[in-house]
Formats: structure tokens, sequence, C-alpha cells
């Protein structure tokens, strides 16, 4: 028999993880938005940063939380770079968006091995002060990790949520999300728009990295895994919207929480892949796209 | 008469990939050989949707999957070789694709890869948890009668006879009315369809006739391999790979997979026995963005437009 208790700590389980996939997935939806590229190596950067992470705590006791603020601005410069140097060359091909999901795989395969070739194949685990340890609320039990990573999560979306509504040169991302050839009709420099958004992109999908990192193990060829669940949060909750991109996580988490109680364990994936099929079928725009 | 000479010299090259085996060669080479048939039938098929039709399908993996269970269940519990019953695998696949192609080939882009990827993935979910395809176990198959020597030589053979059979199929599509129309949607699905192309229906077609191989080869293919699981018949990566196979040689022309499939898997092959599998895969990850930049239509298309410039130049 299922408690009404096990059905509310899966689902709260569901909900921060799925908060965590939005932030990752936040980016990969801006990325496939504004540049029309599908970046598929955009997770293999987030288990780079989560190894970065791990190194930086086991070589000099760096917490986590202290060392996004050497791995945040790092990762958005190699973005940067990555455009400037592969991306920027194919912007201008006949079907960007084939051309970039192959350009992308290729990077995905050449940072996996060299990952490999670095910290080889075995699984790493953060252990923090706070790992394992939990606390509870009327009976059920967060674990801090978890905790942490939503927080951590949530605030780099709102972040980027405020980055696009309320500083200019967000509003030239959405303006040329919104209208490519109109934002260069009036003055708005593509080239240096889309520069910026893949920069933010790595660099939410390091913070989701690190979020990850904090919950579960992690390895070099883990980023695949990651990357599907970035197509079905962004399909949901529409490409390019920040707020659709938080729900659409959400959604996947709460659902992925329910049928992991409810039902049993290796058919989960199955009933979200079903469900995606679904959502793609009646409405492809993805549930919150206005 | 030029036309006459291509000819010729593909039947030569064929007669002598039919005959390496007479001449007793090591058995790596002819199982890399053997895999690389296979990965161009598969890649060819591919092909007929995501090339010339311009639907990437990224779940090819489903159909080589059905294909392979198929002539491994009625081979264990019925004794009926896999050649014989490799065509109800091929069969059982496209009412398969015919399924799912109906509701989802109305999607268009990156969503259709979408689709076609979760579906693959939902399909390795199902084999994995249901009873007579072995679960999680996987299935043994019994092996040849013959020594390895000959065993590998039959299925080189086969291979190779299925590989001639699907590129010989893709040319005459490539050629045929289906063919145009294919092209047609890739180009502009709507003009296609104000110009009175029943653009469904051949989709459907073109997205039935892309599984049918895949699932003949699949039945072969567990035969050779002996014991089937479904993360290795069913994996995602061979979807994939397929994909980029195709994209890297130049899809939309029967002569891409070729070149694509080809160089692929005897890189992917020989760099990783030579030099150890992770530099291998960095050496090959370099190649992948090396053609996406430089030449960003495949190399075939490349190829042909370094071809076209020239004949221009010497025409001047």
């Amino acid at each position: 028999m299922i408690s009404q208790g096990l059905i509310i700590q899966s689902l709260i389980s569901g909900i921060l993880m799925g908060g965590i996939y939005a932030a990752m997935g936040v980016g990969f939806s801006l990325t496939w938005g504004v540049m029309k590229v599908i970046n598929l190596s955009h997770c293999a950067f987030g288990v780079v940063s989560a190894y970065i992470g791990y190194w930086l705590l086991k070589n000099f006791g760096v917490d986590p939380l202290l060392s996004l603020i050497v791995i945040v601005p790092m990762l958005f410069v190699i973005g940067a770079g990555v455009y400037e140097l592969l991306i920027k060359r194919i912007q201008h091909s006949k079907d960007i968006t084939v051309s970039s999901m192959l350009l992308c795989f290729g990077l995905g395969i050449l940072i996996e091995n060299l990952m490999l070739y670095a910290w080889s194949a075995s699984p790493r685990v953060m252990n923090t002060r706070y790992t394992g340890e939990s606390f509870f609320v009327g009976g059920i039990s967060l674990s801090i990790p978890s905790v942490i990573g939503f927080i951590l999560a949530m605030s780099c979306l709102a972040a980027i949520y405020f980055f696009l509504h309320k500083t200019y040169t967000g509003k030239a991302v959405q303006a040329v999300w919104q209208e490519r050839e109109g934002s260069a009709l009036v003055g708005i420099n593509i080239d240096r728009v889309s520069m910026i958004t893949f920069g933010l992109a790595i660099a939410s999908a390091g913070v989701g990295g690190v979020c990850m990192a904090f919950m579960y193990s992690f390895y070099p060829s883990l980023h695949n895994v990651w990357l599907l669940f970035m197509f079905l949060v962004v399909i949901v909750g529409g490409v390019g919207s920040v707020v659709g991109t938080a729900a659409g996580g959400l959604i996947l988490g709460i659902v992925m929480g329910l049928s992991g109680a409810l039902i049993s364990y290796q058919w989960v994936n199955a009933i979200v892949f079903v469900l995606l099929i679904i959502i793609l079928l009646i409405k492809p725009q993805g549930l919150f796209k206005v | 008469m030029k036309i006459n000479k291509n000819i010729l010299i593909s039947i030569l090259m064929i007669f002598i990939l039919g005959v390496i085996p007479l001449a007793k060669p090591p058995i790596y080479l002819m199982t890399l050989f053997l895999t690389m048939f296979m990965y161009i039938a598969l890649c060819e098929s591919w092909n007929l949707i995501g090339g010339y039709t311009g639907y990437l399908s990224f779940g090819h993996a489903a159909f080589f999957g059905v294909g392979g269970y198929t002539t491994a269940i009625l081979m264990i519990n019925y004794g009926l070789s896999p050649f014989l019953t490799a065509g109800i695998g091929g069969i059982l696949a496209v009412i398969l694709a015919l399924i799912v192609g109906y509701p989802c080939l109305r999607l268009k882009g990156p969503y259709f890869a979408v689709v076609t990827l979760c579906f693959a993935w939902v399909i390795q979910i199902v084999f994995l948890n249901l009873n007579f395809t072995g679960g999680n176990v996987g299935l043994w198959l019994p092996l040849m009668k013959h020594d390895i020597f000959v065993t590998r030589a039959i299925f080189y053979e086969a291979m190779l006879i299925l590989m001639i059979i699907v590129v010989l199929f893709t040319i005459h599509i490539e050629r045929s009315k289906l063919g145009a129309g294919l092209r047609a949607i890739r180009e502009d699905e709507d003009v296609a369809q104000t110009l009175g192309i029943n653009t469904t229906k051949l989709k459907l077609i073109a997205f039935g006739l892309s599984a049918f191989f895949p699932g003949i080869i699949g039945g072969i293919y567990s035969y050779y391999i002996t014991f089937i699981h479904p993360s290795s018949m069913f994996d995602p990566t061979l979807s994939i790979i397929l994909v980029l196979m195709a994209l890297f040689g130049g899809r939309g022309t029967w002569q891409g997979p070729i070149i694509g499939a080809g160089t692929i898997t005897i890189i992917n092959e020989l760099l990783t026995s030579f030099i150890g599998a992770e530099i291998a895969r960095i050496i090959y990850a370099l190649l992948f963005i090396g053609v996406v930049v430089f030449m960003p239509t495949g190399i075939m298309a490349s190829i042909k437009g370094f071809m076209k410039k020239r004949k221009k130049a010497s025409k001047n």
C-alpha cells in the first residue's frame, strides 16, 4: 500500500531535482531559441564544471558553493571562446540547426574523452561537510545538498530571467530571438549577442552541473543522459522561454517523482518519454509558449 | 560510354569484395569489412527518410532491434534459420514504422528528431521489461555448425549482398518519381503539397521503406553476434551514429552514406585497435568538427562542388 507520506516525499524530491534540470536546461533553451543552435555538448560542459568543483574540493578544500565564483566566469569565457572559434563559422551555413548538431556532437565526444583521459571513467562523489545530512519538515525529510542545489538552481534561473528582462543587453538577446533580421536592422550586433548568449548558456550548464554533483555521483559519459532530459525540459516548456523552462523542469521532476513512487522503477523513463511524445504531438510549440 | 565504364568498375569491385574470403584473409579483416557493409546498408536505408526527405530520424536502432529480436525468438522457439525469417523482421519493422510514422511525421525538424529518439528509447525499455524477449538477461542464439572462419565468411557474403541490394534499391528510388517527390518535400513541403504531391503518403512510404532494411540487417546481425540484449540492439548510439555517418558523407545522395559510413567505420575501428579508445575518439571528434566547419554540406557535396569548379575552369 502506498502511503500518503511516500507520495509527498517523492513529489518533493522530484521537484528538487526538476529545478536543477531547469537550471541546466535554460541555457540549452536559449541557444536553441536565440541562435538556432542545438548544442548537443551542453551537458558535457556541466560535467566538466562538476569535475572542476570536485577537484577544487578535494585538493584545496574549497566548498563547491564558493568554487562557483571561479567556475561560472570560467565557463562563460570557454563558451564565448567556443562560439568565436567554432559556432561563428557555421552561422551562415544553409541549415544551421543540423550543422550545429553535428558540430556540437563532435565537441561533446571531444570533451567526454578528454575527461576520460584526465579523470578516468570511475564515478565520483562530492563529499562536502553537509553530504548525507538532512532535516525534517512535518515528517518529510529534505536532504540538505538537494535543497542547496535547488536554491542555487532557482537563483540561476532568476538571474537569467532578470538579465533578459531588465538589462539592455538582455533585451537585445530577446530581440534577436524574436526577429533576427529585424534586430540586425535596428543596429544590434548579432555576433556579440550570440557570443554572450552562448557564454551564458554554458555558464548555466556549469551551475546545473555543480548542483547535480551535490546530489548524485557523476562520470564523463553522464552528459548523454542529462541531454535527453534537456530536450524534454525545453520542449515541454517551449524553446527560448525561461519561465517555460522552469515549469518544464518542475513538471519533469513531478512526473518522475510520482511515477517512481506509484509504479515500478524501470518504467519511469518509459512513462516520461511517452508523455513527451504525446506533448510533442499535441502541442509541439511547448505548453507555455505565448 | 562513361556510365558503362562506371558500372564496369563497380561490378569489378563487388566481384573482388565477393571473392576476398577465398583468399583466407585474417578473421579480423573480414569482421572489419562485415561491420562496414552493415553500417553502409543501415546508413543507406536511413538516407531514404533522413537524406532525401529531410526528416532526421534518430530512432533507427528501434527497427534494427525489432528485426534482431524477431529472428532470434523465431530461431530459439521454432528453430527457423534467421536467413529465412529475416524478412519477417523487416516486415514487423515496417509495421512499427507505419504506426509510429503516421502521427509523428507531422512534426518537423528537431521535433521529429526528438520524437524518434524517445520512441526508440521507449521500445528499448519495453524490451528490457518483457518476458518473452529475455528481458534484462538477453537471448542466446545457437551457433552455426561450421568453424569460425566459414561462419564469418557466410556472414561476410550475406552482409555484402544485403549492402548491394540496399544501395541498388536507393539508386532506383533516387531516380524514380518517388525520389523526386521526396526531394520536393525536403526542399519545401508546403509548395510540394500545393503542387499536388500527397506528402503524408510519400513520407510514410519513405519511412516504411527506410525501416524495412534495418529490420532485415538486425535479424542477420543477431545471428552473427549470437547474443542479443536490449542495450546492444536498441543502442541510441547506433541511431545517432547512423545520422552522423550520413551527414558526414553527405545526405540525399546515394554515394554519401557509402563514403560516410565507410570512412567512419574504418577510422573508428582501426584507431581504436591501434592507439587506444580515448585518443581514437578524440581524433574522431576533431574530424567531425573539421568536416562541419570546412565542408558544411558533407564530403560528397564538397567533392561535387570541387568537380564543378574544375570543369568550369577547364572550359574557360
